[in-house]
């Protein structure tokens, strides 16, 4: 009995963790639920999983005990990583094929999240010709390529520092969409596509994944936490939006 | 010429497709999947609507159901869930002018209040940008979404070892 009891608060420490750790990543709803039960499934236990945006309430059930465990759970702030989503829903798997005990699953569960970041300059790099790039597709040219290049280092670097901080969400956008803005108004002074360059300078700072998840959240029926992603990536677009204004009021004159 | 301007445009959509990628951090292997997608995907849209005069909205479906599609197939070679590969390859289609035309809208609307011809122009403006960027952003969320529930099973044992999945129907149970 001793040791029942012991290992249904092991399984159950582990899949909150795990559940959580999903949740605050950027995984959608649906997703998280399925992989926590067929983790439950692999150990023997019938799991009920209740989501919220802020956080999760997880009922174990001993399916031959009758033994149960009982749990709320709040969920982290981390950083999107799709690297942990894709590694942990196929340790969900690992472990309903392979029936790997807790303690197995644990040690794999450190390993993914422990393991190494993409370097942050290497990123910063990338979201420089990214963004540059999107501006060749709206029908920029070269000239406002570089200078978008230039100012989404310059908007971008800023989030990183500030996200490393941990200032407030809300603040880190409004202030690099207002700077990465302000650099790329520097190709007013030149005879280029201006407004392009304008225009697709804030375009990193776009929340793709709150948005997605949402749509998709809503559309399997888990709306109450869809919405709130929604309702989320909305507030940072007006807060892209806040930044850029900023700009556009004090370039206004010369872009009419 | 016109290959060339095909093939530009879907390079520059795999670019950015990548660099978005990259904030969110991927696994590396699925970065050639999320080029390919991105080209893909762009690359559709704007031949549908240069060539057969396709609005933005309908072709922007037509594209990222294809992304969505293929994501399917490129998530069980990468073993990567669709989202991880769909949402950077969608984000190189966001309607970026018409998202800016909107703010400046709104802001030439707030200043030019005392001038009732400015005021309504600005007002027209900000709504025709606002129900493009709009409508746009849904049909790029429904379409990449739609093949997951089209194959559920396909895209719910997505990241599960080959060798443990029983057999690959396309409907029906496994």
């Amino acid at each position: 009995m001793e040791q029942n009891n012991k290992s249904i608060l092991e399984a159950g420490k582990f899949i909150e963790e795990y559940s959580s750790h999903m949740m605050g990543c950027g995984v959608h709803t649906s997703r998280v639920i399925r992989s926590s039960k067929r983790i439950g499934e692999a150990l023997g236990y019938n799991v009920r999983i209740s989501v919220f945006q802020k956080s999760i309430i997880l009922a174990l059930h001993d399916k031959e005990s009758g033994e149960s465990y009982n749990e709320v759970i709040d969920i982290p702030a981390l950083p999107i990583s799709f690297e942990h989503n894709s590694a942990l829903s196929a340790l969900s798997w690992e472990a309903y094929d392979k029936h790997l005990t807790v303690a197995e699953l644990r040690e794999r569960y450190e390993k993914i999240i422990s393991s190494p970041k993409m370097n942050p300059l290497f990123v910063l790099l990338m979201v420089g010709l990214a963004n540059a790039s999107f501006c060749r597709l709206f029908g920029g040219d070269w000239l406002s390529m570089g200078i978008v290049f230039f100012s989404t280092l310059a908007g971008f670097y800023l989030k990183q520092q500030m996200t490393a901080d941990k200032i407030n969400h809300f603040i880190t956008f409004i202030t690099s969409s207002f700077v990465a803005s302000l650099c790329a108004s520097m190709s007013l002074i030149f005879d280029t596509t201006s407004e392009i360059a304008l225009a697709t300078s804030v375009l990193f700072l776009v929340p793709g994944v709150p948005l997605i998840n949402g749509v998709i959240d809503v559309i399997e029926g888990h709306i109450l936490s869809g919405f709130s992603r929604l309702v989320h990536a909305a507030l940072l677009i007006v807060c892209i939006a806040t930044g850029l204004s900023f700009t556009l009021m004090l370039v206004k004159n010369s872009l009419l | 010429m016109i290959a060339i301007d095909i093939l530009q445009d879907a390079f520059f959509a795999a670019i950015a497709g990548i660099g978005f990628g990259a904030i969110s951090d991927p696994p590396l292997r699925a970065f050639r999947y999320i080029a390919l997608l991105a080209a893909a995907g762009h690359a559709t849209r704007y031949c549908l609507m240069t060539f057969l005069g396709v609005d933005i909205a309908t072709g922007s479906l037509a594209a990222s159901l294809l992304i969505g599609m293929l994501s399917l197939w490129a998530g069980r070679r990468s073993r990567c869930p669709m989202t991880v590969l769909y949402i950077p390859a969608l984000l190189p289609m966001v309607p970026g002018r018409f998202a800016y035309n909107m703010v400046f809208s709104q802001l030439m609307f707030l200043q030019s209040m005392d001038n009732p011809a400015e005021r309504t122009m600005y007002m027209d403006m900000f709504f025709s940008n606002t129900m493009v960027t709009c409508s746009v952003i849904f049909m790029l969320a429904v379409g990449a979404t739609l093949p997951m529930f089209i194959f559920p099973k396909q895209a719910y044992t997505i990241t599960r070892d080959n060798k443990y999945r029983s057999s690959w129907k396309f409907f029906g149970k496994r």
